[in-house]
């Protein structure tokens, strides 16, 4: 018998339906692989892979409940483990492997269509591993960090003809921009594109001009690539870098969308299409991308608690814009903060936090009798426990005391924090959002800046732009009376331009309603502010113009 | 705020617009998923029928006829609803074409190792005719699931042989599929284009094939050219010739 080259091979078959699993094993074997074991679900897979090191994962993409295949892959990649370097095969009854592949950052060594023959699983098997064969040394060079040696292996193998020039022209390309070589880089890139717009060329040529500091050259590749193939969604997330570095983060916001629209699948784009939102106070689109994050959270390596507080952030803060509309998304976050325990450990700080936020959700819906038990809840676990000398959870507490009425004790403990975190300049720009005038270096920079740029729109009766600018400074410190009061006047220059729009008046209203339960008698704008309120008092009672 | 909440009533009635819309596709989408768990369900009967072949070999003529019957029939019906779903796809413009390099005789390899028993069965012999290092430039699986169905249709009608061959020509790279059968009627050759034949329901034969060939190939775009098919009765083997040009 001829001397079988599989039969050390170690490899997994990942499958829900029995029948699948037992003919692909039984394919498998029939090639001479060693050893064949088999998963009937993703946590079975997960154990599997924890277990023992495999030469290849044959994955079905569907695999009920849990994880997904792809899902799966993502974990194996993402974390050192015994199988991050394992070849890893999806399979699905799919036949357009680019709709599946489309949702996520890790592309699988090899993708298959059900159903699959011997001969296809065949061949396909021994076309892997003799790219692997061939590429290994290009691999090792990689894996021991030596790149400049790994780029040379690349040019070689280039240089050759190669069957396998493709794939090295991919891997040299991103050596090259890692190690900064972007003019070489450049020219690569332009020699592939010479012959052919292939759309990870073009990609890697916008990645070039990015790193030369030439984002509009980089965002015109982008858009073009986006143009020829609108399911590329590595040239979204690298426009929407570009738009968040410009500081452009409606248009960052707007091609977020866009790749989450396509692909609703990715948590690492609803996670910051959440953040983005939030920044633009566009609330209702923010809690709806931090419910989708947290829910896709459950069998991704991406999920963090950080993202089940935003999204009780963002609801709180919906709820107050729109009380009505943001019903369902409180009774959401409601379920989600209480899980918070549950899912991440039930240590003091996550029952505190879990505690927290429900105390506030409970508030801004109107059931004080549960919000203040939830307060008394978590401060129970305070008093007993020495996590309260935690900054993060004083901040929240502090809210969760001005939203449950008790706003003497909130600001007692304000001013300890400031007298206590005096001098350091990060906690400082965190405990910024309880204040009514920032404190922090940077913040009164900030709020100093978008004051003025807010005025001089207002001045030059662009009221809509003014609106942005404070709208956008209220998000960082919604304590400020003063820039909540510039938003209600430039909102009413806004309205006499426009009389019929009764929306601006609502928002007015919900304005002053926020700025009456925070302002004490004494404060120096309380005139203005009563001025105001008359104001809106009038027009709102005015009959409709028809 | 003005704009948040402008925005939002945008967006409902975004959602809004969107229901009716999903309520007027619902039968295609409807029959577009349920040929979706056809076509898992043909995966399982097609696994099954393998392992029952390759545990019980015919005993005899009679035997291996029905098997190979089975086999075809199978085999026909998955890939008339890969072609189904791909069609679908391609009117909701759900598909674009993803063009990469690739090699040539991959592509054309993994479309007869998929379709091996079948010929096998039908005692139909292959010759594959393609430089080891031609490369291309093309979406593989489009391309791919073109040449399956040129190669199931093929195993049907020819007699005992059936070429597949690639090379470059002036007009694009040219994936052909020849075979000895009593080639393409005449009504498909004369079908100015194959939107026409599509409607020949009562002869039974909608094409869908072609109808798709045709499709997959003008989706494929190079500078100023466009690929396209050509069929004819002009087969070194004696029977149709179905060549495929990408640019």
């Amino acid at each position: 018998m001829a001397e079988n080259p599989y039969a050390k091979l170690q490899a997994l078959v990942v499958d829900d339906f029995e029948s699948f699993r037992i003919t692909l094993s039984k394919m498998l074997q029939n090639f001479g692989v060693g050893m064949v074991d088999s998963a009937a679900s993703s946590n079975e897979a997960m154990r599997c892979c924890t277990a023992k090191v495999y030469d290849i994962i044959l994955c079905d993409q569907n695999l009920g409940k849990g994880k997904t295949g792809q899902q799966i892959l993502e974990v194996l990649r993402h974390q050192p483990n015994l199988n991050s370097d394992s070849l890893f095969v999806l399979v699905s009854a799919e036949s357009n492997k680019n709709i599946i592949m489309a949702a996520y950052d890790y592309e699988p060594d090899a993708y298959l269509t059900k159903p699959i023959t011997g001969q296809t699983l065949g061949q396909r098997l021994e076309r892997l591993f003799k790219q692997r064969l061939a590429l290994a040394p290009i691999y090792n060079a990689i894996k021991e960090k030596a790149f400049e040696t790994a780029v040379s292996l690349c040019e070689t193998e280039i240089a050759s003809g190669s069957r396998y020039t493709s794939p090295c022209l991919k891997i040299l390309g991103k050596l090259l921009l890692q190690l900064g070589e972007l003019e070489k880089a450049e020219d690569l890139y332009r020699q592939i594109l010479e012959v052919r717009q292939l759309d990870w060329a073009m990609l890697g040529m916008a990645q070039v001009k990015k790193l030369q500091g030439d984002s509009l050259s980089a965002q015109q590749w982008l858009e073009e690539i986006i143009q020829f193939n609108p399911l590329c969604l590595k040239a979204y997330d690298l426009l929407a870098d570009i738009m968040a570095e410009r500081g452009d983060s409606q248009g960052q916001q707007k091609v977020l969308q866009q790749a989450t629209e396509i692909s609703p699948l990715s948590i690492l784009r609803q996670q910051q299409l959440g953040d983005v939102a939030l920044k633009n106070n566009e609330l209702m689109l923010s809690a709806n991308s931090f419910r989708k994050a947290v829910k896709l959270g459950e069998n991704s390596c991406h999920d963090d608690v950080v993202f089940h507080e935003k999204f009780s952030r963002s609801a709180i803060e919906f709820s107050k814009t729109d009380k009505n509309a943001a019903t369902q998304a409180l009774r959401d976050a409601l379920k989600i903060a209480a899980e918070i325990p549950n899912r991440f450990g039930k240590t003091n700080k996550n029952k505190i936090n879990s505690y927290l936020l429900e105390s506030q959700l409970h508030a801004v819906s109107g059931e004080d009798r549960r919000s203040a038990e939830a307060l008394l809840n978590a401060q129970k676990l305070m008093d007993a426990d020495d996590v309260a000398n935690d900054l993060d959870l004083k901040i929240e507490f502090v809210k969760a005391l001005r939203e449950t009425g008790n706003t003497d004790k909130a600001n007692k403990i304000v001013s300890e924090l400031l007298s206590e975190y005096a001098d350091n300049e990060e906690d400082l720009q965190k405990i910024d959002c309880l204040l009514e005038e920032p404190c922090s270096t940077k913040n009164k920079a900030f709020v100093a800046q978008i004051n003025k740029d807010g005025i001089a729109y207002y001045d030059a009766k662009d009221f809509s732009r003014a609106i942005d600018c404070f709208t956008s400074a209220l998000q960082s410190l919604p304590q400020h009376i003063g820039m909540r009061l510039n938003l209600v006047q430039a909102l009413l220059g806004q309205f006499k331009k426009e009389p019929g729009n009764r929306q601006l008046i609502t928002n007015m209203q919900f304005l002053i309603d926020y700025i009456r339960k925070i302002i004490p008698d004494d404060h120096v704008q309380f005139r203005r502010f009563r001025q105001l309120e008359d104001v809106l008092r009038g027009i709102a009672s005015e009959k409709p113009v028809s | 705020m003005s704009d948040n909440i402008k925005n939002n009533s945008d967006t409902i009635s975004a959602d809004h617009k969107m229901h009716q819309e999903s309520q007027e596709v619902s039968f295609s989408f409807v029959l577009a998923s349920s040929v979706h768990d056809m076509k898992n369900s043909l995966g399982m009967l097609i696994n099954t029928l393998a392992d029952v072949m390759s545990k019980y070999p015919p005993q005899n003529q009679e035997h291996a006829k029905s098997y190979s019957i089975l086999e075809y029939e199978a085999a026909r019906i998955n890939s008339e609803l890969v072609q189904l779903l791909s069609l679908y796809r391609l009117d909701h413009d759900n598909v674009r074409v993803h063009i990469d390099e690739v090699i040539v005789v991959d592509i054309l390899s993994e479309q007869i190792a998929r379709n091996f028993e079948l010929l096998q069965s039908r005692n139909i012999e292959l010759m594959l005719e393609c430089d080891e290092d031609l490369i291309g430039y093309f979406d593989s699986d489009l391309v791919g699931g073109v040449v399956n169905n040129i190669i199931v249709n093929c195993a049907r009608y020819s007699k005992q042989k059936l070429k597949i061959s690639a090379q470059k020509t002036i007009e694009g790279l040219c994936i052909s599929i020849e075979d000895d059968g009593p080639g393409y009627p005449d009504d498909m050759l004369n079908a100015s284009t194959f939107a026409e034949s599509r409607t020949n329901f009562a002869g039974g034969r909608p094409h869908l094939g072609l109808l798709f060939a045709n499709k997959v190939s003008q989706m494929h775009k190079d500078k100023s050219r466009q690929g396209f098919i050509r069929l004819s009765n002009l087969s070194d083997l004696g029977g149709g010739s179905f060549k495929l040009f990408l640019p």
